[in-house]
């Protein structure tokens, strides 16, 4: 090989590269000019389609992109204007007046009316997946005037008022599209028409929904010009790209890194409690109900029950299965809801020796360190847990563990979700016949009204959402006068009682309180505040309110537009490597040696 | 080439297509029980269930449900991806172009490395540098491509952070030119390729080393030898192209495993093609999904065969003058 | 003589006794590694993702859980699953190669098209399908894995049945009328068997791999620990963006290494068969 022929290679390549480099590196913002917030999760968002969709993603796009009719505050989560501007109860307290807000626009210039509210309780009510539920108690929505909604119930429901967790979506967009493709693949044409600060104007699946800002937002306009939701393979990419600095936030952290993801440069990490429990649940289910259900008979006494649940640590529980990130439980009505949570009297503070004493009272008798047994009945119970996760399979076997001390045999069997759906919607004849003793398992509730969760131990529930298929005709009476009790301390005092209840008879021991774990760049993001509610929250009033993030701002640190030292990196590796191999081939025809030999 | 014999790899083609079909449709319908797949809800209720049940048609007798979706299939209506609620065939089409892109830079570097690598090695057969190369591909041979994707992470993006975290390409940019954004995707597509290159790489190398060591024994070789052609130029111009035969088609016959691999690889590194597709499939139990991405897999290797064949008896002489 | 030869390959040759030494290894793992442990594999801690130490040789997991442990406990999966799912092939493929190849006619054909089907699949894909529509265990695993991988087998093992067919001591035999079950049963079997062999301890390297992807993939089975879910918690918990590399290498390269040890007992076996199919006895 000749040395001009390297020499004219070796240039072309310096060429290259020097055409590569001269261009912006990756891509340069517009000057700068747009204030862009990303937030990185794992999972996509679903589907924007209101009627179909599922996941908790899909609340972080939608609290953006629209207001309910009765918003809640970020500071203390009670219900402030939405798209109702007041209300008025009537003396029978079946008939709720909203007066709306007026002159407000959609983002597509239309004017918001009452035609709006009546189609989105309607139909969203009753026809969605997710939404349904909440107008069950309604009678007629009539609306007026355009500005008047007003809304009958059977019975006083206090559930109008902050309760109503039902977006109000646009009806001159959704009431056009017959009702069996928005129950199918109806994708929302873009950009979604919202009443919110910001409005989706760019879905790309599996990769990136963008949200910009809605020219016709009634309130202050927010900061950030736009944001953007990325899409990662996995949460160890999402945390990845945080520590990168390619994106600013992430909404829902992984508890088992979470401490070392707080501990690197510019990143701070928040954790604070959210409506949702992980719960132990007891098979509770009456013959008169279950005729046909399958379990072990002591799992219905009481006393065994109370005393299973004075020998779990909840704090230990809390420590190891979520590494400290959860907190304790303390009942059915998680301490996120500062506005009826009281702590209960009936707390089972960790007392193994109380426990046994109990069960020694009780004549439950053991051969030394055995399972106690009574006239032929074994405290020995299955505990299913789903495979998909390790928190909840962690929490089982530290459950087992310690009710081990006390006599009491747990099994704890690992199965995937389907099969725990499996046994717990069993169904003989046509009635519920659960095929279990007890299960781990997790619920989440709403903001601001707690009968999301307290109605998951309701008799009516048995068919429905009830799993541990409890029934106390007192307890529902009280749920019934809860749901009507629009005066904030009686129904407070209602929901101490019913809480009572379900301590003294524990349908569930709810084991850990979960919280919204966050992570975020303290040199891309200020103003950030805890809220939703003041001071403990979580910093982006994710899914709940659009307050917190329309008062971000960005901060100091600059957008590094994604550096292009990866490829420089290879071009180079891939210049020296050409040049190596071009200089030893001109070192050998100059030679005019035979250096490859074949071994005969 | 025979036209008959060309209809008849083209009819042997499609049966097996056939096949395929019927068999993704029996996999879904009657193994898996739909009914509970299809209750995405985690807690749905017995009623839910029922009227899913009845929403889907799943009440009609076998052979019609087949029919359908055999006539559906051919109009590429591949259902309704449950999750996203979009149709399967749009979320396929958006992913193919990614895992083309990934898997044929791949397969070309593979290619490419490894005949140049099994050229070396049959040169110097039985000598420290034959035994190294054998080593080193049977070691990528014997590793988990993932385990080898991850290490590359810890490596090139963390350590010493070099490459981007995941995707194709820096999310939400705006690209000032398409000679930018092809750079963009350029540098994200390193770490896959090279995960997927050395994945590859010892089937190749293993395939050239061997088959240029047959050939290098054959007569024509000794003889062009004997009459004075220098040593290199013998290699280079007379051995070499005999060999690559094997290689060539080896591309093709691998679709299965590179299939595989793909799915592995997109996941570790967020490339949005089908592998990854498939994996978030199984996680979110989409059945509709994970049908589609194995139809087109099942299907591209039956295309990647027939051609391998049509390659084949274009390339070897000896199969023509048969 | 033929023994011999074996023995000498084995144990004579570098290749032989690395491979040997290394599976043997990695077989005693598979039985005493629980009871050889540090500690109790899953026993978690307050220790998360930390770096090796004295207490933890490798360090540990994101739950706490000590590596080492879970890494000695991880080699029974592997070799179980590896060698049932080879054994479930090599029986299936086996079966159809031989009753293809000697009866021929439709038998063969049908079975030829069956098989040639399962070699077009791809195989992980395929996989992937059957592992998420059972409940994932070990016993799903092995039977996935099994089912999938016999094709390659029954089309040698067809092969060398259809030359063997045509041997001159078959024809004896078959004149002195010797029933077909007879023939396969004492003449095309035995000659078979050490191509089956060798091909099955290629498949088992095939096999062990394919658990490692499905376990990676989240298809494994829930209960027990293998290299593989080591694979996938490390990767979902975020262990590589934390660096700990020492949860993410070793795992992998006891893959690589078992994989390795059997790949090359496997490329023994099939040198020591090779020149020996010409050979038979009548």
């Amino acid at each position: 090989m000749r040395l001009r022929t390297i020499v004219a290679v070796l240039v072309a390549m310096a060429a290259l590269i020097a055409a590569i480099t001269a261009l912006p590196a990756g891509a340069q913002d517009d000057g700068g000019k747009k204030k862009v917030l990303r937030l990185g999760q794992a999972q996509d968002v679903q589907t924007l389609n209101p009627f179909v969709a599922q996941d908790e993603e899909n609340f972080r796009a939608w609290s953006l992109n629209w207001d309910l009719l009765v918003n809640f505050s970020p500071d203390d989560l009670t219900p402030v204007p939405g798209i109702a501007e007041s209300w008025d109860v009537s003396p029978d307290k079946k008939t709720v007046t909203f007066k709306l807000i007026e002159g407000a626009k959609w983002s597509d210039g239309e004017p918001i009316t009452s035609k709006d509210v009546k189609y989105s309780l309607d139909k969203l009510g009753t026809d969605s997946l997710i939404f349904s539920g909440y107008t069950s108690n309604v009678t007629s929505i009539e609306t007026p005037d355009e500005n008047t909604v007003v809304v009958k119930t059977k019975q006083p429901d206090a559930r109008m008022i902050g309760g109503l967790f039902i977006y109000m979506i646009p009806e001159h967009v959704y009431g056009k599209v017959p009702l069996a493709k928005l129950k199918k693949d109806f994708q929302p044409p873009l950009p979604m028409v919202g009443s919110g600060p910001y409005v989706v104007t760019e879905f790309e699946h599996g990769r990136i929904l963008r949200m910009e800002r809605n020219p016709n937002f009634r309130g202050e306009k927010p900061a950030f010009d736009e944001i953007q939701f990325i899409k990662y393979g996995s949460a160890d990419a999402v945390e990845r790209a945080l520590r990168l600095g390619e994106i600013d936030a992430i909404p829902e952290a992984q508890a088992p890194s979470f401490e070392k993801l707080g501990q690197a440069d510019n990143v701070k990490t928040d954790r604070a409690p959210s409506p949702s429990f992980t719960q132990l649940t007891f098979n509770l289910c009456s013959e008169e109900n279950c005729p046909d259900a399958k379990f072990n008979p002591a799992v219905q006494d009481r006393t065994v029950r109370q005393a299973i649940a004075y020998a779990v640590d909840r704090e230990r529980v809390n420590t190891i299965s979520t590494r400290g990130t959860s907190f304790p439980g303390h009942g059915i009505l998680p301490q996120y809801y500062k506005s009826w949570y009281e702590q209960p009297d009936d707390d089972y503070p960790f007392d193994p020796d109380k426990a046994n004493q109990m069960l020694d009272d009780a004549g439950w008798t053991r051969e030394g360190d055995g399972t106690r047994s009574k006239d032929g009945a074994e405290l020995s119970f299955d505990l299913f847990v789903r495979s998909e996760s390790p928190e909840n399979i962690q929490a089982a076997k530290l459950v087992a563990e310690q009710a081990r001390e006390i006599g009491v045999d747990f099994k704890v069997q690992v199965v995937s979700v389907d099969k725990l759906t499996e046994i717990t919607t069993r169904e003989v004849d046509g009635k519920m016949a659960p095929d279990f003793d007890t299960f781990i398992w997790g619920w989440g509730g709403d903001p601001y009204d707690p009968s999301a969760l307290l109605q998951l131990i309701t008799t009516d529930q048995i068919g429905g959402s009830s799993d541990a298929f409890y029934s106390n005709p007192e307890y529902d009476r009280l749920f019934d006068e809860q749901a009507g009790e629009f005066d904030h301390a009686k129904r407070k005092e209602l929901i101490r009682q019913m809480v009572a209840l379900s301590q003294r008879d524990l349908p569930y021991l709810v084991l850990t309180d979960d919280p919204w774990l966050e992570a975020y760049r303290s040199d891309r993001m200020t103003n950030v505040a805890k809220q939703c509610p003041k001071p403990s929250g979580d910093v982006l009033c994710q899914q709940v309110n659009y307050a917190a993030i329309a008062e971000l701002e960005p901060g100091e640190g600059g957008d590094d537009g994604g550096s292009s030292t990866g490829i420089i990196a290879v071009i180079a590796l891939v210049v020296v490597a050409v040049a190596a191999f071009l200089f030893v081939r001109w070192r050998r025809s100059r030679g005019g040696r035979e250096p490859l030999e074949l071994e005969t | 080439m025979n036209p008959r014999w060309l209809a008849g790899k083209v009819a042997a083609s499609l049966v097996t297509l056939v096949f395929v079909l019927a068999f993704n449709f029996f996999l879904f319908r009657v193994m898996g029980d739909p009914t509970t797949q299809l209750a995405r809800l985690p807690r749905a209720s017995p009623a839910e269930i029922e009227k899913l049940k009845s929403y889907y048609g799943l009440d009609k007798p076998i052979t019609g449900q087949f029919l359908d979706y055999a006539g559906d299939t051919a109009r590429l209506d591949l259902g309704i991806s449950q999750r996203t609620r979009r149709s399967v065939w749009d979320e396929i089409k958006d992913a193919i172009p990614w895992t083309l892109l990934l898997v044929g830079t791949g397969t070309v570097l593979a290619t490419l490395i490894g005949a140049w690598l099994g050229v070396i090695a049959a040169t110097r057969r039985g000598r420290p540098a034959d035994d190294g190369l054998l080593g080193f591909s049977l070691f990528t041979y014997a590793s988990p491509e993932y385990w080898i994707g991850i290490i590359l992470i810890l490596v090139f993006a963390v350590w010493l952070p070099i490459f981007p975290a995941g995707q194709q390409m820096t999310p939400g940019e705006d690209f000032s030119s398409w000679f930018a954004q092809a750079a963009d995707v350029a540098e994200h597509l390193v770490l896959p390729a090279t995960a997927m290159t050395l994945m590859l790489l010892g089937q190749y190398f293993l395939i050239m080393r061997s088959s240029m060591v047959d050939v290098l024994t054959e007569d024509f070789i000794t003889v062009k030898r004997a009459i004075g052609l220098p040593w290199d130029r013998v290699v280079r111009q007379h051995a070499v192209p005999n060999a690559l035969l094997p290689l060539v088609t080896l591309s093709a016959i691998q679709f299965g495993i590179v299939a595989g691999g793909a799915v592995t690889i997109e996941t570790i590194f967020s490339w949005p093609g089908l592998g990854e597709l498939t994996y978030d499939a199984i996680n979110d139990k989409d059945f509709p999904v994970l049908q589609g991405t194995f139809l087109v897999f099942s299907v591209a290797v039956i295309i990647a065969n027939l051609i391998a064949d049509c390659l084949y008896f274009v390339l070897d002489p000896r199969v023509q003058t048969s | 003589m033929t023994d011999l030869r074996v023995r000498d390959l084995l144990f004579d040759t570098w290749r032989g006794r690395i491979g040997l030494g290394v599976l043997g290894l990695f077989v005693f793992l598979a039985i005493f590694g629980s009871a050889i442990a540090p500690d109790n594999p899953t026993a978690s801690s307050l220790d998360v993702l930390a770096a090796p130490s004295a207490d933890h040789w490798l360090g540990t997991t994101e739950n706490g859980e000590d590596v080492f442990s879970q890494l000695l406990a991880g080699a029974r999966v592997s070799i179980v699953v590896g060698f049932a799912a080879a054994a479930i092939s090599a029986v299936l493929g086996a079966t159809v190669g031989l009753l293809g190849g000697y009866f021929g006619g439709w038998t063969d054909r049908t079975l030829d098209a069956f098989e040639n089907w399962f070699l077009v699949i791809p195989q992980i894909p395929l996989m992937i399908v059957l592992a998420r529509l059972l409940e994932p265990s070990l016993t799903v695993l092995i039977a996935v894995i099994g089912l999938t991988s016999w094709a390659g087998t029954g089309r040698i093992v067809r092969a060398q049945v259809l030359t063997l067919r045509e041997r001159a001591f078959v024809e004896r035999a078959r004149a002195l009328g010797a029933s077909d079950g007879y023939i396969i049963r004492t003449h095309i079997l035995p000659n078979t068997l050490p191509l089956i062999f060798a091909n099955t301890v290629l498949i088992v390297a095939v096999a062990i791999l394919s658990e490692a992807a499905l376990a990676f993939l989240g298809l494994g089975d829930p209960t027990r620990i293998s290299w593989g879910t080591m694979l996938e918690n490390a990767f979902s918990s975020g262990a590589p963006s934390a660096g700990a590399w020492w949860y993410v290498i070793p795992p992998g390269l006891c893959i690589t290494l078992l994989v390795l040890s059997v790949s090359i007992l496997g490329y023994l076996f099939e040198e020591y068969v090779n020149p020996r199919l010409r050979e038979q006895h009548a």
